[in-house]
C-alpha cells in the first residue's frame, strides 16, 4: 500500500511541477581574453536548471538558492569556465578561453542528451559554421564538408550545378542498400533522395554494360543552406550512432542551425559575386590530313580540306562559359530571456561553366525559441527553399547524345556552329551536334521544400538532487521536386528517324516524411563525486514518397507539353514506411573522470518483413580521464583520457526487398498479373554493424595542442545482396543476408595554436584518416558489379579481399588470375587522406585555407578511351604511356581494349587547396561604431595537383553508388572558384 | 543517500513502463507499387483471378522464340543465323568441339520462363483454394484444373528440352524444391497432372471463373484441351491406349479444319509481344532459314512448301547456306500453335498404326495428304512403312512447330537428321541448368 502511494506521488509529480525559489542574488560579467564583453554565455548553477545568459554588454544577474555550489560558465567555442559561488562576492568577471581542441563543445551522447567533449567517449566529429563556410562560399552544404573531419569519403560526383556528392563514413558499410549517412536536421529527419530524372530514355546508358541508370542527379541534402548552419556533428559509425538504430548504419550527420542569442539584434548582411571556370583544361588534339585520313577516312578528309585549316576550340565554347556566381544573404537575429529569434534569408545565382547551367536557389529559415513559463519552453524551426538547377546533359550514354559524348566525338576542325538564321548543321561525324543540344535541351531539377521542427521542454521536477525533464519533438519535411528534361524534335539525335521525334521527361516526385519523439531525461546527483543521467523515449518516423515520370515523346513542333505527344509512358514508384521504437540510456559520471553510458534501442519498421518485431542496437561506452585522478601532476599534460566504445546499428534492405509483386503482363488487349523475377524475403534482417571504437586524446600545455587519436573496428554483418536462385522455384534472383564486410581504420586529429599573441594568432586542425576494408563473409560465388564488365575494369566482390578492388581482363604480364581470367589493377579506397586547416588572424585582417591529399584510391577512366575511339583524344599522340614508345597513347589504350583493362585503371590521389580566403575587419570607427564591416577575396579549389589523366579524379558516373562510385564517362567537369566578399554588421 | 537512490530507481522504473507500453505496433505496408503475391492468395477478387489466368498466358509466351529455336535448329528444321551470337550455329548443332553449354541462354531462358508460368499457375491455385470472390464450387474446381492444365504444359516443354535429364515437378514450396525426375517418371508425372485436372473439367458444366484464349471458357469444352495434351504425352510414352482415350475426348475432328486448335496469341499492343518467330522475308544478320533438305526431301507438288519462301539472295553464316527463308508465319502477330487438329489426326494415326488399325491408320494420313495437295498413300501398310509415312507427314504438317527432333528422338532416328558439316553433332538434350 504505501509502495502505492510513493507511486501514485510520482506520477503526480509529473503532473504538478515544483521547484525551489531561489534567494541569493549573483551578477557579474564575461569577457574574453582581450576583454571584449561576451554575449550569450550560459552562466548555470552547475547539476540544477538555475541560471541565466549574459546580455550584449556581457553582464548577467539572477538568483541562487544559497551560496554553496559551483556556477558554471559556458559558451560555444570557449573552454567552460567554472567559479565556486563560495569564492564570489557580490560581483564577478569570468574571462573565458577560446577551445581550440574543441573540448568543451558538448557533443551527443543520447537523443535527447550532449555531453561535454572531454568527457566524451567517442570520437564525434564536428564541424563550426566557421569551418563550414567561414573561408569561402559554399555551392551547397555536402560540398562544403570535404576534409574538415576525419574517416569520411566524400565525393562530388561531378562538376554539375546543384550538387551530387557521395559521402561514405568509414568505409564501405553496404553492397546493395542504402549507403548515404541519414541526415538530421535540428531534430527533424532530412530526406537525402537522388532521385533519377529519367534521362536514360534518350541516352539509353543503362542497358549496354551496365544496368545502373546514370543521370548524373543530385541529392536532396543540396536543398539546404550551409549559411544558415551552426554545427554539424558527424557519427561516423555504430559505437556513436547505436541510437539512431535501424536507420543509421552508414552514420549520421546531426546538422543544428544557428539560433537568436539574448541581446539587441544582430544584423548581417553580406554578398558575394565570383566567377568559376573549368578546374583543368585537357586541350585538343592537333589535326594534319593524315591523322584525319586514319580517323575518318575519304569522308573525314572531304570534310577536313573543305573546313580549309578552320579550327574551333570547342573545349572553350562548351566549358568555358565566363560562369559569374552571386550570393546574398540576410540574417537578423537576437531576443531576450523570454524569447529569442534567428531569421535567415539567402539568395543564389551561380551559373555553370557550360552554358545554360546553372544553380539558383532561394532559401528562408526562421528559428525561434521561447518560454513559456518557468517550466515550459519550447522552439520552431522553419525553413523554406526553392531551387532550379540547370545540370546540362552529362556523363554515358549509348546513342550519342550527351553533351559530353558528343564533344569527345567531334574534331576541332568541324563546324558545329548555327548559321546567321539560327540553324544548326548536323555533326557529319557524330550523332549530335552538341552547341545545338546545349542551346536547346533542358535538364532542370526545381525544388520546393519546407522543413518545420518544433522541441518542447518540460521540466517537471527539480527537487534537490533530482531534475527531471520531458521533451517532445517532431518534425516535418516535405518537398517536390519537379524533373524537367525537354528535347525538342529539331535536335540531330531526335529528328530524321534518330531518336522519337523529341522527347519531353517530366517527373514529380513528392516525399513528406515526419518524425515524433518523446523523452524523459532523470539526472539525479547522486552525491558530488557521482551523477546519474536516465532517459527513456520512444520514436516514430514515417516517409511517404511518390515518384511519378511521364515521358512523352513523338511531339508537336517544338512543344514540350505532355498533351502535345503522340505517345506517352508513365512509370511510378511510390515509398511508404512507418518506424517505431524506443531508447533507453543509462550515463554514470564519476567526478568527470570515469564516464560510462549504456544504452539500447529497439526499432520495428514497415521495412522488416516482420513490421512489428524489436530489432535491438544496443551500445555502451566508457571514458576514463586519467588526469583526474588525484594524483595527477605532470602539469605538461592538461589532458589524458582514454576511451572505448561499443555499439550496433542497422540498415534496411532496398524498399520492396520484402516483397514478392506480380508485375503487369499485358496479353490479348488486357493486362494480367505474373509472378517478378526476383523473390522477396519476408524473413530479411536488417544489415547489422557492429562497431568497437577506442582511443585516447591527449593535452598539452594547457590543452594549446591537443590529440585526438581513434582506432576502430566495424563489421558489417548480415549484408543483403540479389542472389541467383534454381529457376524451377519460378524466380531468378531473391534477397538473402549473404555477405560481412569488416572495415578498420585509424584517424588522428591533432588541434594546435601555433601562434597566439595580441596581434597574432595562427591555429590549426591537422586531421589523418586510414580506412581498409575487407569482404570477410561471402556465401555466394565472387561476382563482379559496377562499371561496364571486366574489358574496362570492374568491382570485384570477394571473400578475403577489398570490397571496391578493381579487376579486369588482362595479360600475362598483368598477372592474371588463372581461375578467373582477371587481374586485379587497384581499389577505389584511398591509401589515406589529410588534410589541414589554418586560420591566421592577424591584426584586422584574417587568413585562413584547407589543404587536402587524398592519396591512392583508383578510378576507371573511360573519358580517354571513347576519345581515343574517335580519334579525339588531347593526348593522342603523345607517347608517355606505352614502356616501350612504340605506341602513342591511344594506339596503346586501343590496343589494350579486350586483351587488358590496364590503362583504364587510373591513381586518383590528388592534393587540393580546395579552400582559400582573406579578409579584412575594417575599423568600427570608420563607420561611427555602428556597422562592423568586413571585405575579402576567396577561391575554391584554387590549386589542384594530380596526375589524373582527365578533368578531375573527383567523379562519378554512377553517382552515391555503394561500390561503384569512382568510375568517369566524359562527366561535367570540375570547377575552380574566386569570390569577392563583403558583409556588413550591425 | 540510499533513500535518493530509491527514489531514482522509483522514478526510473515508473517512467520507464509508462514509456515502454505506449510504444505502439507497427502495421505492415502492403507493396504500394504492385499486387503482392502472398496478398492475393488470401482472398483474391474476380478481377485479381482474371489477372493471374491472364499473367498465365502472358508468360507462356515469354522466351518462346529460344525454345522453339532450340527445337528447330537441333531437329535441322531452320538454321538461325545471327550476328550478333554465334552460339545459334555452332553450339546447338555441335559444330566442331562446342557443346550445348548449361548456363547460356539457350536453355537458361525457355527453362525459367516456364517455371516461371508455373509458380504463377500455382499462385492461381492458392488464389482459387482461399478466395471468397462468388464462384461456385464447380468453378473453384474447374479454375484449379486450368491451373493444372498450363503447369502440365510448361512442364511438358521443359521436358522436351531435358529429356533423359528429367525434370523437376514438384516446385510448389520454392524453398523445398522436388527432385528430378527420370525420363518415365516426369512423362508419368506430367500425363497424372493432366489427368487430375480432368477429372474436375470433364463433365463439368461450369465456366471457369475467369475468361481464357485457351480454347473455351466452359470446363467442360476446356477438358477437350487437355485431354489433346494427354494424348501428346501419351504417344510420347508409347502408351498408345491411353492416347487412344484421350485422342477420343479431345477436339480431334478427322474432318474438321486443321488449324482448330489452341493458339498462343499476339499483338502489336503497347506492351503486348510480338511473335518472337517472326522474321521479315530477306532479312540479313538475325534470320531464320529452312533447312535445305526441307525443300529438297519434299514430295513433288506438297502445297505445304508454302511454309518456306524463296530468298532474292542465299542466307550464308557460319559454313552454312540456304535459299529459302522459314516463312510459316507471315505476320509478326500471327499466333503460335501449342496443338491443332492437323497433330491431332496425325496421333490418330500414329495410335492405329502402332495398334494394328491400318486401315484407320491410312485413312487419318491420307486426309492429310489430300489438304496438302498430295495423292493417296499408296505405300505398304505394315507398322513400320506406317510409321515413317507418319513421321514424314509429321514433319510437313508441323513444320517449324518443334515436333520433328522430338519425333526422331522418341523413335530413336535421330541419326537420320542431315549432318551439314564435317563435325556436327545432333543432341538428345539439354544440360539441365547451372543454377539448379
Amino acid at each position: 500500500m504505501r509502495t502505492e502511494t510513493k507511486q501514485l506521488f510520482y506520477l503526480l509529480a509529473f503532473l504538478f511541477p515544483l521547484s525551489v525559489f531561489a534567494q541569493v542574488p549573483i551578477s557579474g560579467t564575461v569577457v574574453d581574453v582581450n576583454s571584449s564583453p561576451l554575449v550569450g554565455v550560459s552562466v548555470r548553477l552547475r547539476s540544477t536548471n538555475i541560471g541565466t545568459v549574459t546580455d550584449a554588454s556581457g553582464r548577467f544577474s539572477f538568483s541562487v538558492p544559497n551560496k554553496t555550489g559551483t556556477l558554471e560558465f559556458t559558451n560555444i567555442g570557449f573552454k567552460t569556465q567554472t567559479v565556486s559561488l563560495k569564492d564570489i562576492a557580490e560581483s564577478i568577471t569570468v574571462t573565458l578561453q577560446e577551445d581550440i581542441g574543441k573540448l568543451d563543445e558538448v557533443v551527443v551522447t543520447g537523443l535527447a542528451s550532449s555531453i561535454k567533449r572531454s568527457n566524451a567517449a567517442n570520437a564525434v566529429a564536428s564541424v563550426s559554421a566557421k569551418q563550414l563556410t567561414g573561408t569561402t562560399v559554399q555551392p551547397t552544404m555536402d560540398a562544403a564538408l570535404y576534409g574538415k573531419f576525419t574517416g569520411s569519403n566524400i565525393s562530388a560526383n561531378s562538376g554539375a550545378p546543384g550538387g551530387g556528392i557521395s559521402i561514405k563514413l568509414r568505409g564501405i558499410t553496404s553492397l546493395v542498400a542504402n549507403s548515404q549517412p541519414l541526415f538530421i536536421v535540428d531534430g527533424v529527419y532530412y530526406d537525402n533522395s537522388s532521385v533519377v530524372p529519367g534521362l536514360n530514355l534518350i541516352s539509353k546508358a543503362a542497358g549496354q554494360g551496365s544496368t545502373a541508370f546514370q543521370d548524373n542527379q543530385s541529392n536532396r541534402i543540396a536543398d539546404l543552406d550551409p549559411d544558415d548552419i551552426d554545427r554539424i556533428e558527424i557519427l561516423k559509425g555504430a559505437s556513436a550512432a547505436a541510437i539512431y538504430g535501424s536507420r543509421a548504419a552508414a552514420g549520421v550527420v546531426l546538422i543544428t542551425t544557428k539560433r537568436g542569442k539574448t541581446g539587441k539584434p544582430s544584423i548581417e548582411i553580406s554578398t558575394n559575386i565570383g566567377q568559376q571556370w573549368q578546374l583543368k583544361k585537357l586541350g585538343q588534339r592537333q589535326w594534319d590530313e593524315a591523322k584525319v585520313q586514319t580517323a575518318y577516312g575519304n569522308t573525314g578528309v572531304a570534310l577536313y580540306r573543305a573546313a580549309n585549316g578552320q579550327i574551333y576550340d570547342y573545349e572553350k565554347e562548351l566549358y568555358g562559359h565566363k560562369a559569374l556566381m552571386k550570393n546574398l544573404r540576410m540574417s537578423v537575429s537576437g531576443g531576450n530571456e523570454q524569447t529569442k529569434y534567428y531569421v535567415g534569408f539567402t539568395n543564389k545565382d551561380d551559373e555553370g561553366i557550360v552554358e545554360r547551367t546553372g544553380y539558383k536557389k532561394s532559401s528562408f529559415r526562421i528559428n525561434l525559441d521561447q518560454k513559456v513559463t518557468k517550466f515550459i519552453d519550447f522552439s520552431v524551426n522553419a525553413n523554406y527553399v526553392s531551387s532550379t538547377a540547370d545540370r546540362g546533359f552529362f556523363n554515358n550514354d549509348n546513342t550519342g547524345a550527351t553533351l559530353g559524348v558528343a564533344y569527345i566525338s567531334t574534331p576541332s576542325w568541324i563546324n558545329l556552329f548555327p548559321d546567321a538564321n539560327g540553324n544548326y548543321p548536323d555533326n557529319p561525324l557524330a550523332s549530335s551536334n552538341f552547341l545545338q543540344t546545349r542551346d536547346l535541351m533542358t535538364n532542370r531539377e526545381k525544388v520546393e521544400r519546407i522543413l518545420l521542427g518544433g522541441n518542447a521542454t518540460w521540466k517537471i521536477l527539480n527537487i534537490g538532487k533530482h531534475n527531471l525533464r520531458f521533451i517532445a519533438r517532431g518534425g516535418l519535411d516535405q518537398y517536390s521536386l519537379n524533373t524537367i528534361a525537354a528535347f525538342p524534335r529539331e535536335l540531330q539525335f531526335e529528328k530524321n528517324g534518330n531518336g522519337t521525334n523529341g522527347a519531353s521527361i517530366n517527373g514529380t516526385t513528392l516525399t513528406k516524411g515526419t518524425n515524433f519523439a518523446g523523452f524523459l531525461v532523470h539526472t539525479f546527483e547522486a552525491s558530488s563525486n557521482l551523477s546519474l543521467r536516465t532517459q527513456v523515449g520512444v520514436t516514430a518516423e514515417n516517409l511517404d514518397q511518390d515518384i511519378v515520370i511521364n515521358s512523352a515523346t513523338q511531339l508537336i513542333g517544338t512543344q514540350t507539353n505532355l498533351g502535345q505527344a503522340g505517345a506517352i509512358q508513365v512509370a511510378e514508384t511510390k515509398t511508404l514506411q512507418h518506424d517505431k521504437g524506443f531508447v533507453v540510456q543509462e550515463e554514470v559520471n564519476h567526478r568527470d573522470m570515469l564516464l560510462l553510458t549504456l544504452g539500447v534501442r529497439g526499432d520495428k519498421s514497415s521495412r522488416n518483413g516482420d513490421a512489428d518485431k524489436l530489432y535491438y542496437y544496443p551500445k555502451g561506452s566508457l571514458a576514463f580521464n586519467i588526469h583526474k585522478l588525484s594524483f595527477w601532476n605532470f602539469s605538461a599534460i592538461s589532458l589524458l583520457k582514454l576511451r572505448g566504445a561499443y555499439g550496433q546499428s542497422g540498415n534496411f534492405a532496398p524498399f520492396g526487398a520484402i516483397y514478392s509483386p506480380l508485375v503487369p503482363a499485358v496479353f490479348n488487349g488486357t493486362t494480367g498479373s505474373l509472378i517478378t523475377l526476383t523473390r522477396g524475403n519476408s524473413t530479411l534482417k536488417p544489415e547489422r554493424q557492429k562497431e568497437l571504437e577506442i582511443g585516447f586524446d591527449i593535452g598539452i600545455l594547457h590543452d594549446r595542442i591537443t590529440l585526438e587519436a581513434t582506432y576502430y573496428k566495424k563489421d558489417v554483418e548480415d549484408l543483403i545482396l540479389n542472389v541467383a536462385v534454381p529457376t524451377s522455384s519460378g524466380f531468378a534472383l531473391a534477397w538473402r543476408n549473404v555477405a560481412a564486410i569488416q572495415n578498420k581504420g585509424i584517424e588522428l586529429a591533432l588541434n594546435a595554436t601555433i601562434i597566439d599573441s595580441k596581434e597574432l594568432r595562427w591555429t590549426q586542425t591537422t586531421n589523418f584518416w586510414k580506412n581498409k576494408a575487407k569482404v570477410t563473409r561471402l556465401d555466394v560465388p565472387a561476382f563482379n558489379t559496377g562499371g561496364f564488365g571486366a574489358t574496362l575494369g570492374t568491382y570485384r566482390v570477394e571473400q578475403g579481399k577489398s570490397p571496391t578492388q578493381i579487376v579486369g581482363k588482362g595479360l600475362a604480364a598483368d598477372k592474371v588470375d588463372p581461375a578467373t581470367g582477371l587481374a586485379l589493377y587497384g581499389d577505389g579506397e584511398p591509401d589515406f587522406n589529410l588534410s589541414s586547416y589554418h586560420d591566421i588572424i592577424y591584426k584586422n585582417f584574417e587568413f585562413s585555407f584547407l589543404l587536402h591529399w587524398k592519396k591512392g584510391g583508383d578510378n576507371i577512366n573511360l573519358t580517354n578511351l571513347l576519345s581515343d575511339l574517335s580519334g579525339t583524344s588531347h593526348d593522342y599522340d603523345s607517347r608517355t604511356l606505352d614502356p616501350t614508345g612504340q605506341k602513342t597513347n591511344a594506339e596503346y589504350r586501343v590496343a589494350a581494349l579486350g586483351s587488358s583493362a590496364r590503362p583504364f585503371i587510373e591513381d586518383a590521389s590528388y592534393f587540393r587547396v580546395r579552400e582559400m580566403g582573406l579578409s579584412y575587419r575594417m575599423p568600427k570607427s570608420w563607420f561611427r561604431n555602428i556597422a562592423g564591416v568586413k571585405v575579402g577575396v576567396s577561391a575554391r579549389n584554387l590549386i589542384n595537383v594530380f596526375k589524373y589523366s582527365s578533368y578531375d579524379p573527383e567523379v562519378s558516373n554512377f553517382g552515391s553508388n555503394a561500390i561503384s562510385s569512382s568510375v568517369e564517362v566524359t562527366p561535367f567537369p570540375s570547377s575552380k572558384s574566386v569570390h569577392f566578399n563583403l558583409s556588413v554588421n550591425f | 543517500m540510499r533513500i535518493q537512490f530509491r527514489i531514482y530507481i522509483k522514478v526510473i522504473s515508473v517512467s520507464m513502463s509508462l514509456f515502454l507500453f505506449s510504444a505502439c505496433k507497427v502495421e505492415p505496408i502492403l507493396d504500394p507499387n504492385n499486387p503482392n503475391a502472398s496478398a492475393i492468395v488470401i482472398n483474391a477478387s474476380l478481377s485479381e483471378l482474371q489477372n493471374l489466368a491472364d499473367g498465365c498466358e502472358s508468360g507462356m509466351r515469354d522466351a518462346l522464340g529460344f525454345y522453339y529455336d532450340d527445337l528447330n535448329v537441333i531437329g535441322r528444321e531452320y538454321y538461325r543465323f545471327s550476328s550478333s551470337d554465334p552460339r545459334l550455329t555452332s553450339d546447338l548443332l555441335g559444330k566442331a568441339s562446342a557443346v550445348l553449354d548449361n548456363n547460356t541462354f539457350y536453355i537458361t531462358n525457355p527453362y525459367s520462363a516456364r517455371y516461371r508460368v508455373v509458380r504463377n499457375a500455382n499462385i492461381l491455385i492458392d488464389a482459387l483454394t482461399s478466395t471468397k470472390a462468388p464462384i461456385t464450387e464447380a468453378q473453384r474446381k474447374a479454375g484449379i484444373a486450368y491451373a493444372k492444365t498450363t503447369q502440365a504444359y510448361q512442364l511438358l516443354s521443359v521436358f522436351n528440352l531435358l529429356y533423359n535429364n528429367g525434370v523437376r515437378v514438384d516446385v510448389k514450396d520454392p524453398d523445398k524444391l522436388g527432385p528430378f525426375l527420370n525420363l518415365q517418371q516426369s512423362m508419368d508425372a506430367i500425363l497424372a497432372l493432366l489427368n487430375e485436372a480432368n477429372t474436375d473439367l470433364k463433365n463439368n458444366t461450369a465456366d471457369l471463373p475467369f475468361t481464357t484464349t485457351l480454347y473455351s471458357k466452359n470446363a467442360a469444352q476446356f477438358s477437350k484441351f487437355n485431354r489433346a495434351l494427354a494424348a501428346r504425352v501419351a504417344i510420347y510414352k508409347q502408351d498408345w491406349t491411353t492416347a487412344n482415350s484421350a485422342l477420343a475426348e479431345s477436339f480431334l475432328d478427322l474432318n474438321g479444319d486443321l488449324n482448330t486448335g489452341v493458339y498462343h496469341l499476339f499483338s502489336s499492343a503497347g506492351g503486348d509481344q510480338l511473335n518472337p518467330v517472326f522474321y521479315p522475308r530477306n532479312s540479313s544478320g538475325e534470320t531464320r532459314v529452312a533447312h535445305p533438305s526441307f525443300i529438297t526431301n519434299a514430295e513433288a507438288g506438297d502445297k505445304r512448301l508454302n511454309k518456306v519462301m524463296i530468298r532474292t539472295a542465299a542466307a550464308f553464316s557460319d559454313g552454312l547456306q540456304s535459299n529459302y527463308d522459314f516463312y510459316l508465319y507471315k505476320t509478326n502477330v500471327d499466333p503460335i500453335p501449342i496443338i491443332r487438329n492437323e497433330e491431332l489426326i496425325l496421333i490418330y494415326a500414329e495410335v492405329k498404326a502402332q495398334t494394328s488399325v491400318p486401315a484407320d491408320a491410312v485413312s487419318a494420313i491420307n486426309k492429310i495428304r489430300k489438304a496438302a495437295g498430295l495423292a493417296d498413300y499408296s505405300g505398304a501398310t505394315d507398322k513400320n512403312s506406317l510409321i515413317t509415312e507418319i513421321l514424314k507427314q509429321r514433319r510437313y504438317s508441323l513444320f517449324g512447330e518443334g515436333h520433328r527432333w522430338i519425333d526422331l528422338r522418341r523413335y530413336n532416328l535421330l541419326s537420320q537428321l542431315p549432318i551439314d558439316r564435317t563435325g556436327d553433332d545432333v543432341w538428345q538434350q539439354f544440360p539441365i541448368p547451372a543454377n539448379e
